[in-house]
């Protein structure tokens, strides 16, 4: 007798596999044996998982299932004009002009005519699209992609692993240290709604450093279902600050990965600003490979209407003598719904770890709701770790004292406001950006910067 | 430095690596055929002799559990259980219905003795002058033997007894309140312990009562391939108060032993209900065979404004332990509170915490958690507090430290906070770390040994809660940690 069990699967899950189906060929690299792999083991995997619903612990408060009904057809049109406007439109003015090496990504293709790639390599980086490489990827491109923090469990990677089409594939040559950061700029386009799949690739050698800033903006398209993974493999005594802010169009669905593991005494400086999109989920898995690193990984998230912003952390120390440290700053308005999710594991042989983690939700609405779930997973036993979970309005002594010094009412709310998400503004060194991080909390309270 | 002396003293009083409970009984037993169908749900209930409304719940209960799967989230791991290979009914023979004291079997009074449990009541009155009196309902495998000071409690209305008892002789309230926490379909376990429960408690305090005295339920499990179910049932009527105190030990076995109990509080207007536990349920030997799986639900129901309900748990017990203390906020004002130390040593392993549901405007609850993980054993703390749309101005305050003693034990937080009203306030914050450096060379250069030094410091790390429990359960408390961190150092 035949005990095999049909899986049920909604129209959206198995939409995901269709579309496999029918781009399977047509794929970059889908000639090269190794990528095609790749691809094939990932659909698999997605194929055994499904689309991620409540009853999976780490998505339950994000049910994919009940979100996505069904899935847009892979972006076609290519090369799109881009005007500098357009750009600053979809990015913001601050961000838009913010000086660095820019690449740009729209529906998934890498820009090469609106990016500054040869100034990147004049630099010492070397810098490729993804699609390009892997038709023929390189050694190290090998070790990394899929390699750097894999994840077993994981549909949203497994289906960007199968699915990747572009994005930027980035080597920093051992101690270089790049003057001027990297602004990787993600844009949909203006057709019908579309799915997009990109993946970049970063991997810093030894004692490398650089700041690289991820933004996420919209051309004009509705619908978009963007699935975007960050790889970053940090080498010993290498630094990255990793800093990405998403304003996407209100009905973006926004699924984002980033995997990041360090090597000895390194630095790993992750930030992220949300502001857009219908649902956004940002997963951020770190692991400590090597002894004496540390790693900040904070954000910001300013929700309104029904927006729903879901932050999934995972940091694994997995050797002795790292330090780990979460800020996360939640602000609801609306019947917007927050979510946090950090999770720090400490392995049994990760003794002298130090790690510290907090969440702090300011709720402006009746309907607002926030959830968190902060958890340590210890096995060693010379520790300090420590986590905490803030929920709550404005502090109305606060805002009557503001008030009583001739402020009114909604500039004493703003700047209480301002001032509680500008705490996790603090970890970014790059004083431009902290600036365009406040101009940007400013736009979306609708004040000036201050 | 008389408290360093004092801890030395009752460290000294323990003999090593010993479950000083686990003795058995050898006492003759009236058991129902091993194993679970409808038969013997019927078997229980006609044993008690028990009205029809309670069978029908009882065989739905069991109807629905048939349909029900185990649950596989906590972070516990055990060979799968064979609910079939078990004794859901188990009876010491001689005590059916003893009118007195003098008529319970001496077998079972020497047990009872030898747990430093007092079923005299006499012996307890003649005790030392101002000796705090605790009315004992004392539960043998599946039923309940004996309960002290009923005329006395009768007397300020309080009803204490059995929950068969109570079935027989209060059944419009047992009736009305029976699975009015803890649907018999809340959970699998609950659900299994609905269609079979035997025995339990039955706590009433009439309106405006403040119970003369503690109450307390001793459970004991002894005999072999029985599972437990017994069910607790505690109302506190407007403007009354109880405190309760549940303690339970079994025999040490090489197989493990099933106990899954469902505890069910009602809160009325203005009502308190303290609620504390030490379990001390065999924990297995140090190489982890036995001892007891503890799965528990336990609810507390702040039904009118302005209740409380206070839960307290010591647990240094069982093999396995799941249980989750919650409070139901439900009326305006209503207070909830969880002090707990959870202790684990060998192969323990512990998945504890609590919930907190605020449901009514103004609730507010407090969470104090104190896990320490020794040996190969993990510890989690898991806990759920939310404050619904309409809790307005709901407040939570939570801390849970973990303390690891040696390198291969784990120590787990699990916290949901989930926050849908704006004029919530949440606070949470939790720590995990060793025991100092500095403080145990403090002790050692002293003269402490590392053992006793350990055991100080544990108990100065639990002291928050060790405070929140009756006088004289303190004392012994502070014993128990000490016995069950024994081995741990070194």
């Amino acid at each position: 007798m035949d005990l095999s069990v049909q899986q049920f699967r909604s129209k959206a899950e198995q939409d995901y596999l269709d579309l496999y189906t029918k781009a399977e060929k047509a794929l970059p690299g889908a000639g090269n044996p190794f990528v095609a792999a790749l691809r094939a083991d990932a659909i698999k995997a997605y194929g055994r998982l499904g689309l991620p619903h409540r009853r999976i612990e780490a998505w339950k408060y994000t049910d994919l299932r009940a979100r996505i009904d069904e899935v847009h057809p892979l972006v076609t049109a290519l090369g799109i004009p881009v005007s500098d406007e357009a750009l600053e439109a979809a990015l913001g003015s601050a961000i838009a002009a913010f000086p660095a090496y820019r690449i740009v990504i729209v529906e998934g293709e890498l820009r090469v005519d609106l990016s500054d790639m040869s100034g990147l390599r004049e630099a010492g980086v070397e810098v490729s699209s993804l699609s390009h490489l892997l038709e023929m990827p390189p050694e190290w491109l090998k070790a990394a992609l899929g390699q750097v923090n894999p994840r077993e469990d994981d549909a949203v990677l497994a289906l960007n692993t199968a699915l990747m089409t572009g994005g930027v594939a980035l080597r920093l040559p051992e101690g270089l240290t790049l003057g001027k950061p990297i602004h990787l700029v993600h844009l949909d386009g203006t057709g019908e709604a579309a799915s997009t799949f990109t993946r970049n690739v970063i991997a810093a050698e030894a004692g490398a450093s650089a700041t690289v800033l991820e933004s996420y903006g919209s051309l004009g398209m509705t619908g978009l279902q963007r699935n975007a993974v960050t790889e970053i493999k940090i080498g010993d005594k290498a630094a990255i600050n990793h800093i990405k802010i998403q304003r996407e169009a209100p009905e973006t669905i926004h699924l984002n990965v980033w995997l990041a593991a360090l090597g000895a005494d390194a630095r790993y400086n992750g930030f992220q600003l949300s502001t857009g999109a219908a649902l956004a989920r940002n997963q951020v898995y770190v692991a400590f490979n090597g002894e004496g690193s540390s790693a900040d990984i904070s954000g910001a998230c300013l929700g309104r209407d029904r927006q729903h912003c879901d932050t999934t952390l995972v940091v694994e120390h997995r050797v002795p003598a790292c330090d780990s440290r979460e800020l996360f700053k939640v602000v609801l308005d609306d019947e917007a719904r927050g979510i946090f999710q950090g999770k720090v594991i400490v392995s049994p042989d990760a003794q002298k770890t130090d790690g510290k983690q907090m969440a702090q939700a300011l709720l402006l609405s009746e309907t607002a709701e926030f959830d968190s779930k902060p958890e340590l997973e210890i096995f060693a036993d010379d520790v300090v770790c420590g986590h905490g979970a803030t929920s709550g309005q404005i502090d109305e002594d606060l805002l009557f004292y503001l008030e009583s010094r001739g402020l009114p009412e909604p500039e004493a709310r703003a700047m209480l406001i301002q001032a509680f998400v500008g705490e996790a503004f603090e970890v970014v060194d790059d004083e431009a950006l902290r600036e365009a991080f406040n101009a940007a909390s400013a736009a979306w309270l609708g004040v000036e910067a201050g | 430095m008389a408290a360093v002396q004092e801890t030395v003293e009752r460290v000294k009083e323990i003999d090593v690596d010993q479950y000083k409970y686990g003795f058995f009984t050898d006492i003759e037993s009236v058991k129902a055929p091993k194993g679970l169908n409808e038969d013997i749900v019927r078997f229980i209930s006609a044993k008690k002799h028990e009205p029809e409304w309670l069978l029908k719940w009882r065989l739905e209960a069991f109807r629905r559990w048939q349909t029900m799967q185990e649950p596989e989230w906590a972070n516990v791991h055990y060979p799968k259980i064979d609910f079939q290979d078990l004794y859901y009914y188990s009876a010491p023979k001689s005590t059916e219905g003893p009118k007195s004291l003098a008529e319970v079997d001496p077998e079972l009074l020497a047990t009872y003795a030898k747990l430093g449990i007092p079923l005299k009541e006499q012996e307890v009155l003649a005790g030392v002058k101002g000796a705090p009196r605790v009315a004992v309902d004392a539960v043998f495998d599946s039923v309940s033997v004996v309960t002290t000071f009923k005329e006395e409690l009768s007397k300020a209305g309080v009803i204490f007894c059995s929950i068969s008892e109570a079935v027989k002789n209060h059944p419009d309230l047992v009736q009305k309140y029976l699975g009015s926490v803890v649907p018999a379909t809340d959970n699998f376990y609950a659900t299994l312990n609905s269609a079979v429960f035997s025995d339990g408690s039955f706590v009433y305090v009439p309106e405006g009562v403040r119970c003369p005295m503690e109450l307390s339920t001793y459970f004991r499990i002894n005999a072999e391939q029985t599972g437990q179910f017994e069910r607790t049932l505690i109302i506190a009527d407007k403007g009354s108060y109880v405190s309760y105190l549940e303690g339970c030990t079994a025999p040490m076995r090489d197989e493990n032993q099933l106990h899954a109990a469902v505890v069910e509080l009602v809160a009325l207007e203005d009502a308190e209900i303290k609620y504390s536990t030490v379990q001390n349920w065999y924990p297995g030997d140090k190489n982890g065979k036995g001892g007891i799986y503890n799965f528990v639900t336990k609810r507390g129901d702040c039904r009118g404004d302005r209740s409380k309900i206070s839960w307290t748990q010591v647990e240094t017990g069982s093999a396995i332990t799941w249980k989750y203390p919650s409070c139901i906020l439900r009326g305006n004002g209503s207070r909830g509170e969880f002090y707990s130390i959870a202790i684990s040593n060998g192969y323990q392993q512990v998945d504890s915490g609590t919930k907190m549901i605020h449901l009514g405007k103004d609730t507010s609850s407090r969470i104090i958690s104190k896990g320490i993980a020794a040996g190969r054993s993990n510890n989690t703390y898991r806990g759920l507090v939310s404050a619904h749309r309409k809790a307005t101005n709901a407040r939570n305050f939570t801390v849970c430290d973990s303390l690891l003693i040696g390198d291969k034990c784990g120590a787990h937080t699990v916290p949901y906070i989930e926050a849908k009203n704006a004029s919530a306030t949440f606070e949470h914050e939790a720590t995990t770390s060793k025991i100092s450096d500095d403080q145990l060379f403090y002790c050692l250069s002293r003269g402490l040994s590392e053992e006793e030094a350990v055991a100080l410091i544990v108990n100065g790390f639990v002291r928050d809660v060790l405070q929140q429990l009756p006088m004289e359960f303190m004392a012994e408390t502070q014993k128990l940690i000490s016995i069950s961190l024994e081995g741990s150092v070194g």
